[in-house]
């Protein structure tokens, strides 16, 4: 039975949600506060499988709580509900470190079909990984869920990024940015292209947004993230994954 | 997060505002050194110096003001959003619900009393955007009838309690007849939010008084006293301005900052006035709302 802890501060809408997701056999917790929250994802990391964060709550709000949680090495895929649905506000949650988000009035199957995903989204991003056409990459015939470029390997199935030694966890939305750039090695990837593909957003988004997730993936993958040398910017355009700099 | 941003930019415009008068202070001096001798060069650069001090204290000041007023309707757009969205998305969750899954009695009628309550609620935020939208274009004079206050008042606890479901030992009212030359549906708005506010902000256990008096023989008051939070100091004037909301514990409770500025502006509009009293948190509240008797 898959567990979610729904974090929501209006407790008509908590108690809702509880009603339908137990109806749909998850076994549920409810907190209300960012505070409780955090402590719930952090003293207890593996006590759920999936989250349902409301953005606008007292105290630390759901930006925070999903920083605060990504920080402290909790990656249970998250999707955040809330009332601000401008393009800035969804990309400042996916910055945060949220996988998917939902804005209220949101429709009841629509969210439990966003949580199914959620659950299921490992194996998408497996299944994914064989479109890959670039000859830069290459898999390692144990594992076919990882893709490798230089000395690192993205594992599609952990979402870890294995750099030498080191390992970084990923959430599933910086997994998937990173695999749409190793999927387009070489190419420019236009900021619009990424914003379209990646998180489906369509209307006049402020492109720059996105680039606070490649200032993250930098540090990730690259020795001198003030010298990229695999993720290049391309002025005025967007970027260039390079496999083998 | 608004009120940490708010703080370091404004922070930002003080920092360089004060670091521009330190230069042409700086400045000033130089110049005083190289040609104190000259008399009319130094009355000359006294002038100067005085306006270019004078525009930037003006001009570091009417950004600051800007920057807050920014701020301010950011938070109140987010705000609304939230008190309108909220109630609708709670009220579509359950119609969905009921829709799509079987429900047993017990639990179908819990849910449609949710419903009437995310209604009211959506209800009563229009209510007062719509009753600022009138009050701030200032062109419309209330249109004045001649009234018993204290009958209003008693309207508007029975409806309290009825929609918070209080008893009248959890809201009591104690009335004096009072005639007023006053906008009705005004008045009533005005008390409403006084005594919502009340009930709302003390939370589950709610004990509030309502009192109407006579004052000096000119004024009809309405006093809301009520056992909740209480209010800081420091927040006791502001809480009436236009989309302010108290930081802190009580934020979490659900508001879009007009209702007080409501209240405020209908006495106003009246030749009255309305104040709040608070010993400190944790000391609980009194409002006061006070318009001009009928001669």
């Amino acid at each position: 039975m898959s567990r979610v802890l729904i974090v929501e501060d209006e407790q008509h809408l908590a108690d809702g949600l509880r009603f339908n997701l137990e109806a749909e056999g998850y076994q549920v917790s409810v907190v209300d506060t960012g505070e409780a929250a955090i402590e719930a994802l952090t003293t207890a990391p593996d006590d759920f499988d999936v989250v349902v964060l409301d953005v606008m709550l007292p105290g630390k709000d759901g930006f925070e709580v999903m920083s605060e949680a990504r920080e402290a090495g909790q990656f249970v895929p998250t999707l955040m509900l809330t009332a601000r649905s401008r393009p800035e506000d969804v990309l400042k949650g996916f910055a945060a470190g949220a996988d998917d988000y939902l804005a209220k009035p949101f429709d009841l199957s629509i969210l439990i079909a966003r949580i199914r995903g959620l659950l299921r989204r490992r194996e998408w991003l497996s299944a994914s990984r064989h479109t890959s056409h670039n000859a830069n990459i290459s898999a390692p015939a144990a594992s076919t869920d990882v893709l490798r470029f230089g000395d690192k390997a993205l594992d599609l199935n952990r979402l870890e990024l294995r750099v030498r030694e080191q390992v970084f966890h990923l959430t599933l939305m910086e997994a998937n940015v990173l695999r749409y750039l190793i999927e387009h090695a070489g190419e420019p990837v236009p900021r619009k292209k990424l914003l379209e593909d990646v998180w489906g957003l369509h209307e006049d988004t402020d492109t720059r947004a996105i680039d606070n997730f490649i200032v993250r993936l930098r540090r990730y993958i690259e020795d001198d993230p003030t010298r990229p040398r695999h993720l290049l910017t391309i002025r005025g355009v967007g970027y260039r994954f390079v496999a083998e700099p | 997060m608004v009120v940490v941003s708010r703080k370091k930019s404004i922070g930002l415009f003080i920092t360089l505002g004060g670091g521009l008068i330190l230069v042409i202070l700086l400045l000033y001096v130089g110049w005083v050194l190289l040609n104190w001798r000259t008399g009319a060069l130094l009355f000359l650069g006294i002038l100067l110096v005085a306006m270019l001090i004078a525009g930037v204290v003006l001009n570091t000041f009417f950004l600051v003001r800007e920057i807050r007023r920014n701020e301010q309707h950011d938070a109140f757009i987010n705000a609304v959003t939230h008190e309108l969205k909220t109630p609708v998305a709670s009220i579509r969750l359950y119609l969905e619900t009921l829709q799509s899954r079987p429900v047993d009695e017990a639990k179908r009628k819990e849910f449609y009393g949710i419903m009437l309550d995310d209604s009211a609620r959506l209800l009563q935020t229009i209510e007062q955007v719509l009753r600022t939208g009138r009050i701030g274009a200032g062109n419309r004079k209330p249109s004045l009838t001649r009234f018993n206050l204290s009958t209003v008042v008693d309207e508007c606890v029975l409806r309290a309690r009825a929609l918070h479901q209080l008893s009248p030992e959890q809201l009591t009212y104690h009335s004096a007849p009072l005639m007023v030359l006053a906008d009705l549906d005004d008045v009533r708005a005005a008390i409403s939010n006084l005594i919502d506010n009340a009930v709302k902000y003390s939370g589950s256990d709610a004990q509030v008084a309502v009192e109407t008096t006579v004052v000096n023989k000119k004024y009809a008051s309405v006093q809301v006293r009520d056992q909740g939070p209480g209010i800081p100091k420091a927040e006791l004037k502001s809480i009436f301005k236009r989309f302010h909301r108290v930081p802190g514990a009580t934020s979490r409770v659900p508001g879009t900052g007009l209702g007080l500025y409501i209240v405020r502006s209908v006495a106003k509009r009246h030749g009255g006035k309305a104040w709040a009293e608070s010993e400190g948190v944790g000391r609980g509240s009194t409002f006061v709302f006070q318009v001009p008797i009928a001669k």
